[in-house]
């Protein structure tokens, strides 16, 4: 069996600026892509040229094997699609958007719609433009899931929904892999992508900065460390703590008074590090996920520059 | 599962309210017009109103026939107050289709889907042809409604002809607005090209009736191409009728064209 999707080398300017700068992905089927990055990296240019939406300046994509311009509406109909800025308007009411959607899309199931939206919890007796942002992208997760597409190519699918329904969301996600469905999955929320994704690609600045599985990829271990002590001299922490090479920026509060305050980043095992805090005496710990921006930014930050063919691969 | 022509249904289903709101328009502007007519216009006192009338006002408003009741209905509806309303109503329509689905992102997501662009383009055009059609046809209803009792002396063919020409120059502007649409994605863009071909058409109408030597301007104007051979009162122009449609056909069809080429950015 043949990718579920493969770009080569898939570049889209804007006029002179270049929003993709030579793409090269592959979407092995029945799993799910996580395509990760800060906002602007051009996520949602890659995934509008899959879908034919807008169209690639050079380079191939192939989605179910073929072009997505030559598959055409019947290549669509295969496929099931959350836009980034999902706007819904107007006085139809969600159920009868969702019959529309279902006219242009594959075959779908007699019951599918009604059961999606009790999962998700949404009225589809509503007019559409009284909905809430997040009971909109519920709609708009409806009508990519409903007729059970071979891909489904989600831009920031959880943008506005609440943490139950981005839960429920993700079980989604995982039953569709179960069904033998692939996914192609984007987004700015690094957790999101690490509790579904089997493989994902770091896009920064129109290029591939990182790819692998997400076990292997180190983007997960970088963690803010906030902590205050009392019993102990800043100097005496601070020697301790210079033992540990996986801490870095360090910055110890030398009021001399107490408590004494430490800020630093981690990156890489945690273990070391909540030993060495447990022989003190701790008042305060926090430990924190940086935004992905600024872990892509450390990590990556050379070859975000603008180097093309330096992928770290996991 | 009904699955013919879904952008057309869906167009019709979102804008259902908004026809009706201009079918009232017409049918307004026509029971508060036709029926003045056998009071003001039969009986000669019309005709003294436009005398002392400056002539190229009178000439401008095309109002010289207008003590004829073919005239009359022509000079009020057709020329004035119904091609008012149908090219704005077509316009809004044809730029709303393309232009305005792109701005507010409903084009992306419908595309986005098993729909071909031509299959988009043409659906669309085909939606406000009906509802232009529509408003058509419920002019020349009333107006053959009230033909005898406004004493307005038309004939059926003449009124379905005029109609026609109506509707034709409506829908060059509503076929503009898509073409312009299709090519630029910007509502703003389609509304001005729409409302411009209708100004445009009406300007040059109006300085070929006061100008002899820019007669030629009349080839350039589809206002001119409707009404100039008076289809009210001496029968369909089919010449004129033929440019009418040909324009907007060429219209919807390069529309079409356009957008099968071009990026859908929302």
């Amino acid at each position: 069996m043949s990718h579920a999707i493969e770009t080569i080398d898939l570049k889209k300017n804007y006029g002179s600026h270049a929003a993709i700068r030579g793409l090269s992905i592959t979407v092995e089927p029945g799993t799910v892509f996580g395509l990760i990055g800060p906002n602007g990296a051009g996520k949602t240019t890659t995934l509008r040229m899959l879908l034919d939406v807008i169209r690639p300046s050079s380079g191939v994509a192939r989605v179910l094997g073929e072009t997505p311009q030559a598959g055409g509406p019947a290549l669509r109909r295969r496929i099931g699609f959350v836009p980034g800025e999902l706007r819904l308007e107007g006085r139809i009411r969600g159920r009868a958007l969702l019959r529309h959607y279902a006219e242009i899309s594959g075959q779908v199931a007699p019951g599918a719609v009604d059961d999606l939206a009790d999962r998700l919890g949404v009225d589809l007796n509503r007019e559409v433009r009284k909905l809430s942002k997040g009971n909109k992208q519920k709609l708009g997760l409806i009508q990519a899931f409903m007729h059970r597409p071979e891909l489904l190519v989600l831009d920031e699918p959880t943008s506005g929904l609440d943490p139950l329904v981005q839960r429920e969301f993700l079980t989604m996600v995982r039953e569709a892999r179960a069904n033998g469905q692939t996914i192609l999955l984007s987004s700015h929320v690094l957790s999101e992508i690490q509790q579904t994704a089997d493989q994902v690609a770091v896009l920064s600045d129109g290029l591939i900065v990182a790819e692998g599985d997400v076990a292997a990829l180190r983007l997960g271990r970088i963690r803010r460390v906030r902590a205050s002590f009392t019993g102990i001299a800043a100097a005496a922490l601070r020697q301790e703590l210079d033992h540990l090479p996986t801490l870095r920026d360090i910055d110890i509060d030398v009021t001399g008074t107490e408590p004494v305050r430490l800020t630093a980043t981690i990156d890489g095992d945690i273990d070391p590090l909540v030993k060495l805090l447990a022989r003190h005496s701790v008042l305060d710990l926090a430990v924190e996920e940086p935004d992905l921006e600024e872990s892509v930014l450390q990590l990556y930050g050379s070859s975000a520059n603008g180097r093309n063919g330096e992928v770290r691969h996991g | 599962m009904v699955r013919v022509l879904p952008v057309f249904r869906r167009s019709l289903g979102d804008s259902w309210r908004s026809l009706i709101g201009w079918s009232v328009g017409v049918a307004a502007a026509l029971l508060l017009y036709l029926p003045l007519f056998p009071s003001i216009g039969g009986d000669g006192e019309m005709q003294q109103i436009i005398e002392s009338m400056p002539p190229e006002l009178v000439k401008t408003l095309g109002y010289e026939q207008i003590a004829s009741g073919p005239g009359y209905t022509q000079g009020t509806f057709f020329g004035l107050i119904g091609f008012l309303l149908l090219v704005i109503a077509a316009t809004a329509w044809g730029s709303a289709a393309i232009a305005g689905a792109e701005e507010s992102g409903q084009l992306e997501l419908t595309l986005a889907h098993g729909v071909s662009r031509s299959q988009y383009a043409l659906e669309s055009a085909l939606a406000v042809l009906v509802k232009l059609l529509w408003l058509g046809l419920l002019a020349a209803a009333l107006i053959l409604a009230l033909n005898e009792p406004s004493e307005l002396d038309v004939t059926v063919l003449n009124v379905l002809g005029a109609s026609k020409a109506l509707v034709g120059l409506a829908f060059v502007s509503a076929s503009l607005a898509l073409l312009v649409g299709a090519a630029t994605g910007r509502r703003s863009l389609a509304t001005a090209a729409g409302a411009g071909i209708a100004v445009l058409g009406y300007v040059f109408n109006a300085i070929a009736n006061q100008v002899a030597d820019a007669d030629w301007l009349r080839a350039l104007s589809p206002y001119s191409w409707a009404y100039h051979e008076m289809p009210l009162s001496d029968g369909p122009d089919w010449a004129g009728l033929a440019l009418l449609w040909g324009l907007g056909a060429v219209f919807a069809a390069a529309a079409t064209l356009l957008l099968r080429r071009r990026d859908i950015i929302g």
